[in-house]
């Protein structure tokens, strides 16, 4: 039993001195961090998805994810969505695949999008409180209840959907799709299919959850990162953003010069979740619980200096004059 | 277009022998005065890098008159523009070629007088009189204008030439931070297109406009590397800088690219062998406000570069100079759609035209000045304005006043489109220079 | 230590000659057609005055708008600057120094040692300047150094435009057939010069103490008008019109001991 575990252990860190290493590759060969951080972000995201694979082979670990997901943003704002997700990386493939057809892609217009923004609050908090419900339709015995929050077993099964979003392609257990013993899902599949089982509506539940995926699909073609306007798993702690007194909580910030900005539109632009603030405020401290600071703003600001991420007061990148190529330490 | 029998809706009839006299004269005049500027911006510095002297020939209007005459004559349209605010990309993208129109002719601005008050803002005036005679060749070669509605003269330029070509204006929303504003100004973006297209026959396709984007991609790349060069000690003079700037108004964009670049990559040789063109010391000075418009419009940067104690102008914030080019334009995607809204931003949002305002009033340029002031490190600023230019002398009390906080010298020196008041101009601006050198020995 | 300031104003020449900071010698002569030689014939009457022949004088720094015509000047100064020198120097507490000449009004803002850190001039229109005075004084046919005392015993104010010397008199002429008092049309005279002055100085802002100088300054009746205008005490010298020549003196003080 030990043993398995440092077994585990190990391999684990294999794993993430890969993804270091990855990572390393890339930041000497680009030779400078300021370069198309949208390649590097591609590259952390497929790795964050291997990794996320592997650590579902074991169902305890589902639990420490969701809990490591939740409590992340505390530290690293909402660093996850932009960088890790695995639904995140499959719409930003899709957006890759609009971009080779010469497609132009949709707003959704800006009232809109801030609603659904604090409507995933409204997610969170019912999807939160579904075991408990359950609990009192169904109560399955007590002194097991622990536990089965631990394994998202039993009623807190339904939890399992907070997961929903970092759910791979290609799943471990018995997923929804088997060809020839691999079993292919799909974010919030299982999901659908569960909800829609509770509410004993079995006949349909392939087709919606074949609709489910159409309409992600289609979704994300047109508009970029659709889900993580909805997405309940992205809002939790990035709450802690909302409230002027906890800004300082997350360590990873976008600053803005307001001196050096000119207000030319580019950062709003680019943006794919449509955040506004990096435009509108006047400057300081711009992160918002909408950002999931794919510093693709920073990336596009053409002003030396004007955007700035910093981590724990550190710079770690900022925006340049992007006509010119990186210079050379 | 309109049927020339038609009937002039502001233009008055003036005998062809009259323009021919007049065109001779303020020609000649003209030509002159050029030709000592640029001998004394040669006298100026002494190791004026060899790469100033294709500015210096393009500088004199007849050279590309005639290749936009060869051009025409092989099916090419030219297109005029008056403010910023018309996009370059979308021309190029036709095959057309752009050119800026404003006119700096003195003399011109007294012919401008028959037809506008004298109240009226000087360029303008003197737009109109070069359109009188005949004056501008890039006026004249021009098969359509693009004017962006940004002051009141500009709005009424406009209509008073389409008395002779077909003039496309824009409508500038004076708000930028609605969105209403900028999906409106989309749409005169692309209604411009069409316009466009229709007038030199030839459609703007994707990679077309792609490549145009990346030409003046190119031409902000070597501009902005430029002004990088500015920041330090002194390179350049500012007259020198001033004059590569304004040469894009008219010359071609590539070529204008490559001399540019050759001309920073001279100028940083020069850095590191350590010869200033002038001493390291001089008070830096930027301007602000009304453009300054080759050919006559030049005494200011030349007073302030002759004065005595001498000044260097290391930066300034005029539509003529640092405005053109400064702001890249930021593709995110390589569709049309996003190529379309990329241009119009950068026309609009970019802009630090006073003819903006906000709930905050127009502080973006505020900013920018601000920003000019730290980066370049500017010891005194002279706010440049012609009589007749409303906005920027309205706008005058809030920039003194933000630069007054920083303890940044600024002086207001309000001038015509005329030579005569050089001298008194000039004891001001040695005056504010002095000031700036705070001398021990005052 | 001895050194001389010229001021080669529009309309007449001033020389300062100064022995170790105390004012030697003046003396004043009209610039006319030769302003050179004006320059020449009031520096060579100084000397007369103090007693002293050119080679005593260590230093010449010349200023006024014909400063590069001072053929004996060692180097030259801004009128500005000068006045800022000058104002401190006559009253130590003095931050805004107000110069009215003959063609241009101007104000400094400066500091304790008298280093100008701020100024404004009039926009190239008389209206604010002396002339306007002279021109009015020959519409009203009273002689110039009438004016001052006669708007002085004015009950009432009339108004004028005063955006424009020329319209400015046909103001004046119309208030002449209005058969208004010849004092109230005076002061009007003087208010609108004021009216001039004192926005200039508003948009400089207005530091005390104030000092009034430059030709005009002689004037008791623009002096009350502009003391009412802004409201506040106006500091006068003995000889304001010197003011200009005593700064350059004062300047090139400092030049000789910086060498």
């Amino acid at each position: 039993m030990i043993m398995d575990f440092i077994g585990e252990l190990l391999k684990l860190t294999v794993l993430a001195g890969l993804t270091v290493a990855g990572i390393l590759v890339i930041l000497i060969w680009k030779k400078n961090l300021a370069t198309r951080v949208t390649y590097l972000r591609f590259l952390i995201q497929v790795a964050a998805m291997v990794s996320v694979f592997y650590l579902f082979t074991y169902p305890v670990w589902q639990f420490i994810v969701l809990i490591v997901i939740l409590l992340l943003p505390l530290v690293l704002g909402r660093f996850f969505c932009g960088w890790l997700c695995p639904f995140g990386l499959y719409m930003d493939a899709i957006t890759l695949i609009r971009k080779g057809f010469k497609v132009r892609y949709r707003n959704l217009p800006d009232k809109l999008n801030k609603f659904l923004h604090k409507f995933r609050y409204v997610l969170l908090l019912f999807f939160l409180v579904v075991p408990f419900i359950l609990n009192v339709i169904d109560p399955p015995p007590a002194e097991s209840l622990t536990l089965m929050a631990l394994v998202l077993a039993g009623p807190f099964d339904a939890w399992r959907i907070l997961l929903g979003p970092v759910i791979p392609l290609i799943v471990p257990w018995k997923g929804p799709l088997e060809i020839s013993k691999i079993y292919f899902s799909y974010p919030y599949v299982q999901e659908v299919i569960y909800y829609s089982k509770l509410l004993s509506i079995e006949v349909f539940t392939t087709i919606m959850a074949w609709v489910f995926v159409a309409l992600t699909i289609v979704g994300s073609f047109f508009l970029r990162r659709v889900w993580c306007r909805f997405c309940p798993t992205g809002s939790s702690i990035a709450i802690v953003n909302r409230f002027r007194g906890f800004k300082w909580a997350p360590l990873l910030h976008i600053y803005k010069d307001e001196v050096k900005c000119t207000k030319c539109g580019i950062c709003k632009r680019v943006c794919p979740v449509q955040v506004t603030d990096v435009y509108e405020q006047a400057g300081g401290k711009i992160t918002t619980s909408m950002c999931m600071l794919c510093m693709r703003c920073v990336e596009m600001c053409p002003y030396e200096d004007c955007l700035k991420v910093n981590f724990g007061g550190k710079t770690v990148f900022k925006s340049r004059n992007w006509l010119e190529p990186a210079k050379v330490e | 277009m309109k049927n020339p029998s038609e009937e002039k809706k502001y233009m008055l009839d003036i005998s062809q022998k009259e323009i021919e006299e007049l065109r001779t004269t303020i020609r000649a005049t003209s030509k002159k005065m050029t030709a000592e500027y640029i001998e004394r911006m040669r006298k100026a510095d002494k190791n004026r890098p060899e790469a100033m002297r294709y500015f210096d020939e393009i500088a004199d209007f007849e050279k590309r008159e005639k290749e936009l005459l060869a051009a025409k004559e092989s099916g090419k349209k030219v297109i005029g523009y008056m403010c910023l605010f018309a996009p370059i990309e979308l021309i190029l993208a036709a095959d057309a070629i752009p050119v800026r129109v404003n006119s700096g002719w003195y003399d011109a601005s007294k012919l401008g007088d028959r037809v506008v008050p004298v109240e009226v803002c000087p360029m303008v005036r003197s737009t109109i009189g070069a359109k009188m005679i005949g004056l501008s060749p890039y006026l004249e070669l021009s098969d359509a204008l693009i004017s962006g509605l940004t002051c009141d003269g500009m709005t009424k330029l406009s209509e008073i030439l389409s008395d002779y070509k077909p003039v496309w204006a824009m409508a500038v929303p004076r708000l930028k931070d609605s969105t209403q504003s900028l999906s409106f100004w989309r749409e005169e973006m692309k209604t411009l297109m069409k316009q466009i297209e229709a007038l030199t026959g030839n459609k703007i396709t994707r990679s077309k406009l792609k490549s145009a984007i990346e030409l003046t991609q190119r031409a902000t790349k070597a501009f902005r590397r430029l002004q990088e060069i500015r920041k330090g000690n002194p390179v350049i003079m500012g007259r020198d800088a001033m004059l590569v700037n304004q040469a894009y108004m008219w010359d071609d964009i590539k070529r204008w690219t490559e001399k540019t670049e050759a001309l920073c990559e001279a100028l940083e040789e020069r850095a590191r062998q350590k010869s200033w063109a002038c001493s390291p010391d001089t008070p830096r000075v930027m301007v602000t406000g009304t453009p300054m418009i080759w050919p006559d419009n030049w005494k200011v940067p030349s007073i302030i570069e002759e004065a005595n104690p001498q000044g260097l102008l290391v930066a300034d914030e005029l539509c003529s100079s640092e405005r053109l080019l400064y702001d890249p334009v930021g593709v995110d995607e390589w569709t049309m759609d996003d190529m379309l809204n990329a241009i119009a931003e950068r026309y609009l949002m970019a802009s630090t035209c006073p003819c903006f305002t906000s709930e905050d009033g127009n502080k973006d340029r505020v900013n920018w000045i601000l920003n000019k002031v730290k980066e370049w490190k500017v010891n005194g600023v002279i706010y440049y304005v012609v009589r007749g230019c409303m906005l920027y002398a309205m706008e005058y009390m809030r920039v003194k006043k933000v630069l007054d906080r920083m303890s940044v010298p600024v002086y207001y020196l309000d001038t015509e489109y005329t030579r005569e008041d050089v001298g008194p101009l000039k004891t001001r601006v040695e005056a504010f220079l002095e000031m700036l050198t705070a001398r021990v020995d005052i | 230590m001895i050194t001389a300031g010229v001021d080669l104003g529009t309309q007449s020449v001033k020389v300062v000659i100064l022995k170790h900071g105390q004012v030697l010698a003046r003396s004043k002569a009209f610039s006319g057609f030769d302003p050179a030689r004006a320059a020449e014939q009031a520096f060579g009457q100084a000397l007369r005055q103090a007693g002293i022949s050119s080679s005593d004088v260590l230093h010449v720094t010349a200023t006024g708008s014909g400063m590069d015509l001072a053929s004996n000047a060692n180097s030259t100064v801004s009128m500005m600057s000068a006045d800022a020198k000058a104002g401190v120097y006559l009253f130590p507490t003095a931050r805004t120094v107000v110069d009215v000449g003959a063609e241009e009004a101007r104000a400094v803002k400066c500091d304790d040692k008298g280093v100008m850190v701020d100024f404004v001039v009039n926009e190239r229109c008389a209206a604010g300047a002396g002339t306007f005075i002279e021109a009015m004084a020959r519409a009203l046919e009273v002689k110039l150094e009438e004016m001052g005392p006669l708007s002085l015993k004015a009950e009432r104010a009339s108004s004028i435009n005063a955006s424009c010397v020329i319209f400015g008199e046909s103001d004046v002429v119309s208030l002449i057939h209005r058969q208004e008092p010849k004092p109230e049309i005076a002061r009007a005279i003087f208010d609108a010069m004021a009216d001039r002055i004192s926005p200039m100085m508003h948009r400089l802002g207005i530091t005390p103490d104030v000092v009034l100088v430059g030709g005009v300054a002689k004037d008791v009746g623009f002096v009350a008008s502009l003391k009412r205008k802004l409201g506040i005490e106006l500091l006068i010298p003995e000889y304001p019109e010197y003011a200009g020549a005593l700064g350059a003196a004062l300047v090139a003080v400092n030049r000789v001991k910086k060498v």
